[in-house]
């Protein structure tokens, strides 16, 4: 029982910081990012580059790595993005094609073959009688402090309130002054800062690997369309119902059915509630 | 005098002609193509190509075959799970229909080879199979001689003769060695392990032991700690595990982070690379994983081999590697004993292949399958153990080390 | 001539050359991958027909090519029926699959109706996996056997219905339902309250869609000579949609360009070994980037006005 409400929670922690810079690009700039999952195995291997070859210390690694990939995430959405910002088809297209090629150049650059990330905290811990591994509870509090940091940024900063109007009504934004087109750029960057955040956090216990997007970026799309698209509360309580659904099952049952039974639930959920749960551009 | 002058001159010149007309000849004889169809951008599809490199430039150095040189052509099988069976079809026909090779090496994923079986059929063409495991694959022999004469499998060991051995391990250590009573099984969803598993099972309690667990997994699976915590709550003292295109690195470490007091045995594909213990940061200690290859004396051949290898290459070498490389020699030797590539004479000889190999003795049952056992090529069981040492631990009779346990198990 | 006619010419010469390529460059190489392109082909028409028109995005494509594909496969290899059955059964399967996936998400638009499909064919391929024992696993279905011995012959077959597929979508696309399968992209409701029954031509539309998807599904499969849960994957149905925008959404015969195009781009590349794949992205990306429009259509649209 202990195990699975803190792997349940650990798991929903990733979910959720995946899902969330996935519907904050959305609910901002209506761009479906399908190059999400990009910026979450960029993450993962550029703390892994950092510290296998570069040979920094692993918190720098770790930090260098996100800034690098926010920064990468900018320099897509005003290079590809931007001047095809007009067709929201157009957009999923190149954001598609960055994907894939980002997943082409690390298994040209670092193989096929998983790699690994030394752990950042070695020991073992005891949480309510389940052994947890050290790095898993820093993923569960890294995670809770990055959207705690996200949440104070929206409600109480200027740059947060821009970023908020925006989302609701993007013309009006405009005729006040906000440059919406910075704005979308410095959102890319968060959105992309925080998957990497979210690779950087589970590489040491997850699989690194070329292809280690896919499946978190179609996960983050099933939890923000489920949770409602553009709103980030619902972004959060659909991880945490993926999340716990996937690890109820894989204990109760075995970890085979745990996958179908979630996409089945995504599938239920959209039949009976076809806007999600929380509908579009809910405030945060 | 003037005569043996005459007659030597007239000697040298015939030799002379005689000699570069040879030399001409064997200048325009075809060279022989082996067709290598592998995953190139994966490990084992890389290490099937340069093994089977290694013995073409050494067959080649030798005067080659029947006074014709080997080459190779590659054809990139693509990844089975982004591409499916196409790409490796496409491989096979362009092999067999354009640049109509001699002989088809490699394999990989089971789907694939497979799928791909018709298609090699139909270009009656020999197809040395180096990297597959599903029984299925050399069944066809049996089922349909004339049309699927062309497989053989000169590695691995096909994954019922595995589960067999895998058998032999938990009566012979687990339960013989360890006295346990109780077992769990954890396999990926690939079809050779679904049908492993349920035989695994029986044969396991027909033996007196209890396998409260035996689960698949589908090859993605990010997180491990559902199975873990169910197979310590079960009362598993061992757990048996079936990886292949999973990610045992993942696997491994999750698993010695969250201090499982579970032994962890079986087959790990990628557990069996050379550096797969330095990768996962020394967290694979006590894992037992089959092996059919190591840099141990199990033939004359293996150290040898293994050396040249890492000197060629800079890296030690995979199960394909010596797939590769002993698939060239094999065909080379019947085609020599056939003096020539004509497919039916080389397959008669084929089917009479004696050939000493760095992993054993390599014969073809009448599956035209690898012959496994003693004296053959054996699954031998290999440990992970200090500093990343690894000692065989089973098979009693070529076993150089004893089994040790976890470190976290060690301290009672 | 009018735009039509000049269609249809341009159409009846792509169909020659189709038919005389494999015929004067003659390997099974040749042969074999231009018969998985025309089955792609049928798969991007079938799909641009349904989302290409009504812009209902279905990222489950796969579902239906899945179906189509194991029916061929547990009527030839289970019960040894013939081949040609599989062209009847294997679109019912497909048009069946339709109808239970249809009706529940007929409220559902955007990226939620993606979604859905995405995960009906999802849980289609893990289904497939977990009861291997009936479907094979992730080794699928082998065994099949194919319509003729000869390759060029069963390409000829293949070619045959990618013709007949597209002409079919085409005269629907271009017929009043076609008018009305556009309206409903542009505006549902005014639609509904124009007083035309809305559910009925989605559904409608869906079915047909998914039965030349099933179609092709058999073809496929008794090319290959093996089905696997790879034809449940959601990387076929992105790749489908792929191809589509390639040619040129909406068009139904760009799909077709589109799709024989990137086949024969993955195999055309296999010079550049182990950086086939990355070449291959590299172009893709140059093509959406530069060509929003997709290449195909507009390229033809192009040719048409200079033939006039």
């Amino acid at each position: 029982m202990a195990e699975i409400l803190v792997y349940g929670a650990v798991i929903s922690a990733i979910y959720a910081m995946l899902a969330v810079g996935f519907t904050l690009i959305f609910g901002v700039a209506r761009i479906l990012n399908l190059a999400h999952g990009s910026f979450y195995a960029l993450g993962a291997y550029g703390v892994y580059a950092l510290t296998a070859d570069a040979h920094l210390p692993l918190f720098l690694a770790a930090a260098v790595a996100v800034l690098l990939v926010a920064l990468f995430g900018v320099a897509v959405e005003r290079v590809l993005v931007r001047p095809l910002r007009r067709s929201t088809l157009a957009v999923l297209m190149i954001t598609l094609a960055v994907a894939l090629m980002v997943e082409q150049v690390l298994l040209l650059i670092f193989g096929s073959e998983a790699r690994n990330v030394p752990s950042m905290v070695n020991a073992t811990f005891d949480v309510m009688g389940a052994d947890v591994s050290g790095q898993r509870l820093l993923a569960l509090s890294g995670a809770i402090a990055i959207l705690s940091a996200l949440w104070f940024f929206m409600q109480r900063t200027r740059l947060g309130s821009a970023i908020l109007a925006i989302s609701q009504d993007a013309e009006a934004a405009q005729y006040m002054g906000i440059p919406s087109d910075r704005i979308f750029s410095l959102v890319m960057g968060l959105s992309a800062g925080i998957a990497a955040a979210a690779g950087v956090l589970v590489a040491p216990f997850q699989t690194v690997i070329p292809g280690m997007g896919l499946l978190p970026l179609v996960k983050a799309f099933a939890i923000v369309v489920v949770g409602g698209l553009g709103s980030i509360v619902g972004s959060i309580v659909g991880a945490l119902l993926l999340g716990y659904t996937e690890t109820i099952i894989a204990f109760k049952i075995s970890i085979e059915w745990s996958q179908i039974v979630s996409v089945a639930a995504v599938l239920l959920t959209l039949i009976l509630r076809p806007a999600g749960f929380f509908g579009k551009r809910a405030a945060f | 005098m003037r005569q043996r002058i005459v007659s030597l001159l007239a000697a040298g010149a015939a030799v002379a002609l005689a000699g570069s007309w040879a030399g001409a000849a064997f200048a325009d004889e075809k060279p022989i193509l082996i067709g290598i169809t592998t995953a190139i951008q994966v490990q084992v599809g890389r290490d099937c190509v340069d093994g089977a490199k290694l013995a073409i430039d050494e067959i080649n150095a030798q005067g080659g075959v029947n006074g014709r040189k080997l080459q190779m052509v590659v054809a990139d099988e693509g990844e089975a799970a982004a591409e499916g069976p196409k790409t490796g079809i496409a491989a096979v026909n362009k092999l067999t229909g354009e640049d109509h090779v001699d002989v088809l090496i490699g394999g990989y994923d089971s789907g694939v080879t497979l799928a791909e079986l018709p298609h090699i059929s139909r270009a009656k063409t020999i197809y040395l199979g180096i990297g597959s495991a599903s029984p299925s694959i050399q069944q066809k022999v049996k089922d349909d001689y004339e049309h699927y004469k062309y497989i053989f499998r000169v590695n691995p060991i096909n994954s019922a003769k595995q589960a067999k051995g895998l058998l032999d391990y938990i009566t012979g250590v687990l339960k013989g060695q360890l006295g346990y009573k109780r077992i769990a099984i954890l396999g990926e969803n690939a079809k050779w392990v679904q049908d492993m598993v349920p035989a695994m099972k029986s044969g396991a309690e027909a033996a007196g032991l209890q396998v409260p667990i035996a689960e698949f997994f589908d090859v993605q699976t990010a997180d491990f700690s559902p199975i873990f915590a169910k197979v310590k709550e079960s009362g598993a003292q061992y757990l048996m595990i079936i990886l292949s295109h999973a990610a045992s690195d993942v696997f491994v470490k999750q698993w010695y982070d969250a201090k499982v007091p579970v032994p962890i045995g079986g087959i790990d594909v990628k557990g069996q690379d050379a550096n797969f213990f330095d990768r996962v940061g020394g967290k694979a200690i006590s894992e037992v994983s089959t092996n059919f290859v190591l840099r141990a004396p199990l033939t004359p051949k293996t150290i040898p081999w293994w050396d040249s290898f890492v000197k060629a290459y800079n890296r030690a070498p995979v199960y394909t590697a010596s797939g590769g490389y002993d698939a060239v020699y094999i065909y080379a030797g019947a085609a020599k004993r056939a003096g020539s590539t004509d497919t039916d004479a080389v397959i008669k000889e084929l089917e009479k292949t004696d050939y000493v190999s760095a992993r054993g003795r390599v014969q073809f049952d009448d599956l035209h399958e690898v012959k496994d056992g003693p004296g053959f090529v054996n699954e031998l069981f290999v440990q992970w153990q200090q500093n990343g040492e690894r000692k065989v631990i089973w098979p009693k009779e070529v076993a150089n080390g004893k089994m040790i346990m976890p470190p976290w198990l060690v301290q009672n | 001539m009018s735009e039509h006619r000049t269609d249809w010419l341009g159409a009846l010469v792509v169909l020659v050359a189709l038919a005389l390529v494999p015929a004067i460059l003659g390997s099974s190489y040749i042969t074999g991958i231009m018969t998985v392109a025309l089955c792609f082909a049928m798969w991007a028409a079938s799909w641009d027909f349904m989302s290409g028109l009504t812009g209902r995005e279905n990222f489950g494509h796969s579902l239906f090519i899945g179906a189509g594909a194991y029916t061929a496969g547990f009527l030839n290899v289970n019960f040894g029926a013939s081949p040609w059955w599989s062209l009847a059964a294997s679109p019912l399967v497909a048009v069946a699959f339709s109808l239970v996936i249809g009706f529940p998400t007929l409220r559902l638009r955007g990226p939620y109706f993606a979604l859905a499909m995405l995960s009906g064919a999802a849980v289609m391929q893990s289904l497939t996996i977990i009861f291997s024992e009936y479907t094979g696993g992730q080794d699928g279905l082998n065994g099949l056997f194919p319509f003729f011995d000869s390759e060029l012959t069963q390409y000829y077959l293949t070619l045959f219905f990618l013709a007949a597929t597209v002409t079919t979508l085409r005269l629907v696309a271009n017929s009043p339902w076609g008018t009305i399968l556009r309206a409903i992209r542009g505006d549902e409701a005014s639609c509904q309250a124009a007083g035309i029954n809305v559910t009925f031509y989605k559904i409608a539309s869906l079915m047909i869609s998914a039965a030349f998807a099933g179609l092709g599904g058999a073809l496929y499969a008794h090319y290959q000579l093996q089905v696997g849960p790879d034809l449940f994957a959601v990387i076929l149905s992105i790749n489908i949609i792929i191809m589509v925008y390639v040619g040129g959404m909406g068009s139904i015969y760009g799909p077709v360009g589109g799709a024989i195009l990137l086949i024969l781009l993955t195999e055309a590349l296999r010079a550049f070994s182990e950086y086939r794949l990355w070449v291959y992205t590299l172009i893709l990306m140059l093509i959406l980037f530069f060509l929003p429009q997709g290449l195909v259509a507009p390229l033809w649209r192009r040719l048409r006005t200079i033939a006039q």
